[in-house]
């Protein structure tokens, strides 16, 4: 287990500011996720974590230890490659013990530690077998087994499942977080799929064009997004331009004007200024029956609707086709018709203001 | 239908591999007939082991079967020691790299025969390089090193030679290492010669056993440098098969005869240079 401190961390390439000054903590222990679409700088991230790039400014720091100028052969650390990077030419067992080899621990423990890893991972019956000769689960699993033999205090991630199969991803998923859990390594994930960010970490950092945008828990930053970006990257989201019309501070809850209508906001902080953002997730909206009229309830017509099994996803606006278009999903089957007109509820509390202003 | 499909396959392989094998088997075929007296051109052909017993016997042919062996091995050692740093150097593109790799290869566009005639030049007791050591005072008189006793020069001609053709091949081996490879090997503890060792060296084993085997028995074999830069105390063994057929009287038989042994020498040792850098290859890995 190790502590890893990132603080003002910049790197270019060039003209291209590849990570913008960007601060992060991880503490002993935690499960991190860097997420963000290709190009965010998180593999630059953790490529400097690992030593394979020099930070241009600011510091890294593992247990309070400075890593300027330290290689990543002497790092505390171990990364799992999106390639997952075996060596073509060792069997399994080989490539598993690698790392304990370069770290000259005697053989015994060597031939433990193999028997351990290879077990978690199950692996025992592959150990003679050469890369070429596994699945990409399995090679998946030997890139795992050979990060966790040598018991790094910061095990790295990068995107280590984008190259398996819907299904394999969700049991390996599982797997790495009962081994992380079991070993108690601090880990920094990178990935693009909110859904692995959301379903492993402890702690998410959306990461956009070099800089941070929110860190949280999965639950903050899939509740509570900052800003449109957050919104939309993380989940499905519906934002829509407000306008503070009234407040009521004491009990925090304001009157805002929205393109769908006119509705109640409650927030534990206030609005950064009269015109923000707001949004609301689509599983947020309950469809009321008949012709309902309230609060937070918005007549709209269902401009189309598709059935996805365990829910209908509805796409719906204003009657006459003209303006957005918002997105709401009912559970199981809706029977609505295109064209028709339907209430839908937002709670006050699920209509979410954003720490960003309308321009 | 299976045995129809084969047959043709052997076939319509049969106009290319068919005249390989015609020829080769033609040329091995003749100098190991005439190394057992068949078709003496001198004498009455029939089956016989005496060129063998005499050459054999020659002290000569010892000498130039050590001497070839020896500058063949060095030669081909050096040559890809010295090309593989290079090829890691090369390995990923920059400023001027293609001009430096290609001004590297161009030894490859030049004819052994005027490389030597070149070096002859440079080297010779009023060449280039005594001139100025001379001239710069670093030594009083011009050295003598035309035609070294040990074969240095040869040695040297064929590393310039022979040295591209082992980056060429070394090169697209390297190039062919992902850069995810060699990060986790550093990522999990291993320095750069351990890299080496470990991960380099395995994956550019084909390419490497490759450069040494061709340049081991191009350098067997070798004449031209030999004849113009080589030492003039000891034959390689195709300068010692040239002299034979010319001087002696039964020429084409024995010199046969040292044919088969230069293709022997260089069968064989190449294999085992193959497999001795095999071997080490697996030690270093450990």
């Amino acid at each position: 287990m190790s502590k890893l401190e990132i603080d003002r961390a910049e790197i270019r390439f060039g003209s291209y500011e590849a990570l913008k000054g960007l601060s992060l903590q991880a503490d002993d222990g935690q499960f991190v996720t860097l997420l963000g679409p290709s190009g965010c700088g998180k593999t630059t991230l953790l490529k400097a974590i690992a030593g394979f790039l020099p930070l241009d400014r600011g510091t890294i720091a593992i247990d309070g230890r400075d890593m300027k100028g330290v290689p990543p052969e002497r790092r505390d650390t171990a990364m799992c490659f999106q390639s997952y990077a075996l060596f073509p030419h060792l069997t399994v067992a080989e490539n598993i013990v690698f790392g304990l080899r370069q770290k000259r621990l005697p053989r015994a423990e060597q031939v433990a530690r193999l028997a351990q890893v290879a077990e978690q991972v199950s692996l025992q019956a592959q150990l003679d077998k050469l890369p070429s000769q596994l699945s990409g689960g399995q090679q998946q699993r030997v890139a795992l087994a050979r990060a966790m033999a040598v018991r790094p205090g910061v095990m790295l991630f990068d995107e280590p499942l984008s190259n398996l199969d819907a299904k394999l991803r969700d049991q390996v998923r599982l797997e790495i977080r009962q081994l992380q859990r079991a070993h108690g390594f601090t880990a920094i994930y990178v990935t693009h799929d909110q859904s692995e960010a959301l379903a492993m970490s402890d702690k998410v950092v959306v990461m956009n064009a070099g800089k941070i945008e929110q860190v949280g828990t999965p639950e903050d930053v899939y509740k509570r997004p900052v800003n449109r970006f957050v919104a939309d990257f993380v989940g499905t989201a519906n934002i829509v331009p407000v306008e503070i019309v009234g407040r009521d501070a004491a009990g925090g809850t304001y009157a805002v004007s929205t393109p769908m209508g006119p509705a109640q906001v409650r927030s534990d902080e206030p609005p950064i200024a009269d015109r923000v953002y707001a949004c609301w997730r689509p599983e947020d909206a309950a469809l009321m029956p008949g012709d309902t009229l309230g609060d937070n309830i918005f007549r709209l017509a269902v401009r189309a609707r598709t059935f996805l099994g365990n829910l209908t996803d509805v796409s719906i606006g204003a009657a006459g086709g003209a303006g957005p278009s918002y997105r709401v999903q009912t559970l199981g089957f809706a029977d609505l018709l295109e064209g028709v007109s339907y209430s839908f509820h937002v709670p006050p509390d699920r209509l979410r203001l954003l720490k960003e202003a309308v321009a | 239908m299976k045995v129809r499909q084969t047959l043709l396959a052997y076939a319509l392989l049969l106009p290319g591999l068919g005249l390989i094998l015609v020829f080769m088997a033609f040329v091995l075929g003749m100098a190991i007939s005439q190394s057992l007296g068949f078709f003496n051109f001198s004498g009455e052909s029939g089956f016989s082991l005496r060129f063998w017993e005499t050459m054999l016997a020659d002290h000569q042919l010892w000498r130039s079967f050590w001497y070839s062996l020896r500058v063949a091995t060095l030669s081909a050692i050096l040559s890809v020691l010295l090309a593989y740093p290079l090829a890691l150097w090369l390995r990923k593109p920059f400023a001027w790299s293609g001009t430096i790799s290609a001004l590297l290869k161009a030894p490859l566009l030049v004819h052994g025969l005027v490389a030597a005639f070149l070096y002859i030049n440079f080297i010779s007791f009023q060449g280039f390089l005594n001139l100025a050591l001379v001239s710069t005072g670093l030594i009083e008189r011009p050295l003598r090193m035309q035609n070294d006793a040990n074969g240095i020069g040869v040695i040297f001609l064929q590393v310039w030679k022979q040295m591209p053709f082992a980056l060429l091949l070394l090169t697209g081996a390297v190039q062919a290492i992902g850069d995810d490879i060699l990060d986790a090997a550093r990522d999990l503890g291993a320095n750069a010669w351990q890299r080496f060792r470990k991960v380099v060296v395995p994956l550019t084993l084909r390419a490497m056993q490759g450069a040494i085997i061709l340049i081991f028995i191009g350098a067997a074999g070798d004449f031209s440098f030999q004849v113009v830069a080589g030492p003039t105390n000891v034959n390689s063994l195709s300068q010692f098969m040239y002299r034979i057929q010319e001087t002696s009287v039964d020429g084409w038989n024995s010199a046969a005869v040292v044919a088969v042994l230069l293709m022997a020498t260089a069968l064989v040792g190449s294999v085992l240079l193959a497999g001795a850098v095999q071997l080490l290859s697996r030690l270093g890995r450990a």
